[in-house]
């Protein structure tokens, strides 16, 4: 994992799945060996357009900062990572849709941010070292280490307000369960869900874990019979004013560290479809059973 | 619809109709939109600075039905949607009173999508006090393809020539003896042809006479066989399990491939059971091995192995009158 930095390219490419898979061994992902850093340069194709969104020096940035803020808790880097990726790493989802984007900055620029998010401390029980999953580094948008906090600062986001993406991703049920979920496409069922966590966490209440998950299960599966879209209707985004952002990029300074940056002024959810959203859901939430632990933990136990 | 209802729902038929699309606010080629096939092809040979895609659509909805019926606030809608880039755009359609369609365009904006998106109809009502209730989706979703160049709905492989050896992809290097790869981590299954391989983009773009058909089909059959093996094991290897450990259908070429290939690896079983047992044979590694044997019986059958065989025998067996060349 010491790797000095010199050899970090400037830019981001593209590297192909094929390539990325076949170099991820079970050395690389236990941190024990390096990437080939050379062969995956030259496996990478380049990005044609210059705009300095592709430069890797804000990134590296922003990456070592969350290593040194939170190495002592690293999933809570996910919430402060997620909006700064997000306003630094500038481009419509039909760039981020890319796989070989983040193989490349998974493989060839912030190898050692992999490991040290997604490492399990200790040994497996089988004595061998523990490895990080291949799909941390080459997976799909859900699983991927940055694609997953990319799209989650997307799908949460309220125009260019990040304060959803910082609930949404402090809990790691939602942040792993909902973004599977096809049910968040739709923006304001996105808002109403994180409106509905964060109200749990007010409360105080118990067992988080299961009522996240309980929630997201009860709003996935009446989404099958109702349209969120009829019932909470919203305006498409503005798609001027997220060119007009991504431009900026050009010359935008560094995002801050300690307070929020801003997201593309491209249009917020409407709000009373999130609070009528908000509502609906609450109630589901209310009457959702939890998961039953009791036979679970019966059946450990036997 | 699939789903069971708690309500009810329409039983007649909703069809969709792509009447006319626009790229940019030029009319799009009649050949690019196929209604037998529904699908619109929106790839233009020379054109890649486009932003906006409009689709004028018209619905049919079996309006006696719907006048007669117990629902209430009845909407039509046509919903477009895209798993790579979690886009989802909505827009009602309307019914003039002496019209029987009901019409409306959505707009689909190229920085949302990156390859292939779902065109649905959705017809939602009132019904118990509850607003917001699908009471009935088309029957065939279109297709909106942003890269093909012809409206096939059937894109299950792609198929790429490459150079392995001097080619400017160094990751192909080590394979410059392999006549193709397959290649199935990517949006689309690929099939890579190597160009370096003596003779045979010739042999499989221009076979004349029957002795070289035949090569070509037994060629292409070696490479569909290997493709649907391929793309099989890698719709099986990453399934995703629900809540209740229960593996779910993959979307994208996935679902494709996994339907039409497990009737043939698992008879009779549906597909729900199906993915089931081929999960927990794949993770639980019982049983793993015998079933080799179907797959590659099924992956054989997808290639068309027997008629291009036999076809390809017969060529041989018959005297060699027009091969001569």
């Amino acid at each position: 994992m010491n790797r000095s930095g010199a050899d970090v390219p400037d830019r981001l490419a593209l590297l192909p799945s094929a390539v990325a898979s076949k170099y991820l061994t079970n050395a690389v992902r236990s941190g024990h060996e390096r990437l080939p850093q050379v062969a995956i340069l030259r496996a990478a194709g380049s990005i044609e357009d210059g705009s300095a969104r592709w430069s890797t020096g804000p990134l590296k940035e922003i990456l070592d900062e969350a290593m040194s803020r939170f190495a002592d808790a690293r999933t809570e880097a996910d919430a402060w990572l997620a909006p700064r990726l997000h306003a630094t790493l500038r481009m419509t989802r039909a760039e981020a849709a890319r796989p070989e984007l983040w193989n490349f900055l998974a493989l060839a620029v912030a190898p050692d941010y992999v490991l040290w998010r997604h490492l399990a401390t200790g040994e497996a029980k089988d004595g061998t070292a523990k490895k990080v999953n291949t799909p941390r580094f080459a997976g799909p948008q859900d699983s991927q280490a940055f694609a997953r906090l990319w799209w989650a600062a997307e799908m949460f986001r309220d125009g260019p307000d990040y304060r959803p993406v910082e609930v949404a991703c402090g809990n790691q049920d939602m942040l792993n369960t909902v973004l599977r979920l096809d049910t968040i496409d739709h923006k304001p069922t996105a808002l109403a869900m994180v409106r509905v966590l964060e109200g749990m966490v007010r409360s105080g209440a118990t067992r988080l874990g299961d009522r996240v998950n309980a929630l997201c299960t009860a709003v996935n599966s009446a989404g099958s019979t109702l349209l969120y879209d009829v019932l909470a209707p919203d305006e498409l985004p503005d798609q001027e004013a997220l060119f007009a952002w991504i431009d900026d990029a050009e010359g935008a300074p560094p995002v801050p560290w300690d307070r929020l940056p801003d997201g593309p002024e491209d249009g917020t959810a409407r709000r009373a479809s999130v609070d009528r959203l908000t509502l609906m859901f609450q109630e589901l939430a209310d009457g959702a059973p939890l998961r039953d632990r009791s036979r679970k933990r019966a059946a450990d136990s036997a | 619809m699939s789903t069971v209802y708690p309500y009810p729902t329409l039983a007649g038929r909703v069809d969709i109709t792509v009447r006319q699309a626009g790229i940019d606010g030029k009319a799009l080629p009649f050949s690019l939109i196929s209604p037998r096939e529904q699908v619109v092809a929106l790839h233009l040979a020379g054109r890649d600075d486009w932003e906006e895609a409009t689709l004028e659509l018209e619905v049919g909805l079996p309006n006696d039905e719907l006048a007669d019926g117990p629902w209430a606030s009845v909407a039509c809608v046509a919903v477009l949607t895209e798993g790579a880039t979690n886009s989802r755009t909505v827009a009602r359609l309307e019914r003039r009173r002496d019209d029987t369609r009901w019409r409306g365009e959505i707009r689909l904006r190229r920085s949302m999508y990156v390859a292939r998106a779902v065109l649905q109809v959705s017809v939602v009502g009132s019904y118990d006090g509850i607003d917001g209730r699908v009471i009935g989706t088309g029957d065939v979703p279109w297709v909106v393809d942003l890269l093909a160049r012809t409206a096939v709905r059937q894109r299950d492989i792609e198929i790429v020539e490459e150079d392995f050896r001097d080619g400017p992809q160094e990751w192909l290097r080590p394979f410059k003896e392999a006549p193709w790869l397959v290649e199935t981590s990517g949006e689309l299954p690929t099939v890579l042809l190597n160009t370096s391989f003596e003779g045979l983009g010739a042999l499989l773009n221009g076979a004349r006479g029957p002795l070289e058909k035949a090569a070509a089909g037994l060629v292409a059959t070696q490479i569909a066989g290997d493709a649907w093996t391929a793309m099989f094991h890698s719709a099986v290897g990453d399934l995703e399990v629900d809540d209740d450990g229960a593996p779910q259908v993959p979307d994208g070429w996935k679902e494709p491939v996994l339907r039409a290939m497990l009737p043939d690896v698992f008879p009779g079983l549906p597909l729900a059971d199906a993915l089931a047992e081929i999960h927990s044979r794949r993770t639980e590694g019982h049983g793993w091995a015998e079933l080799q044997s179907r797959i590659q019986f099924a992956a054989s059958r997808r290639a068309q192995a027997p008629k291009n065989l036999t076809t390809a025998l017969r060529a041989v067996s018959r005297p060699q009158e027009g091969a001569a060349r």
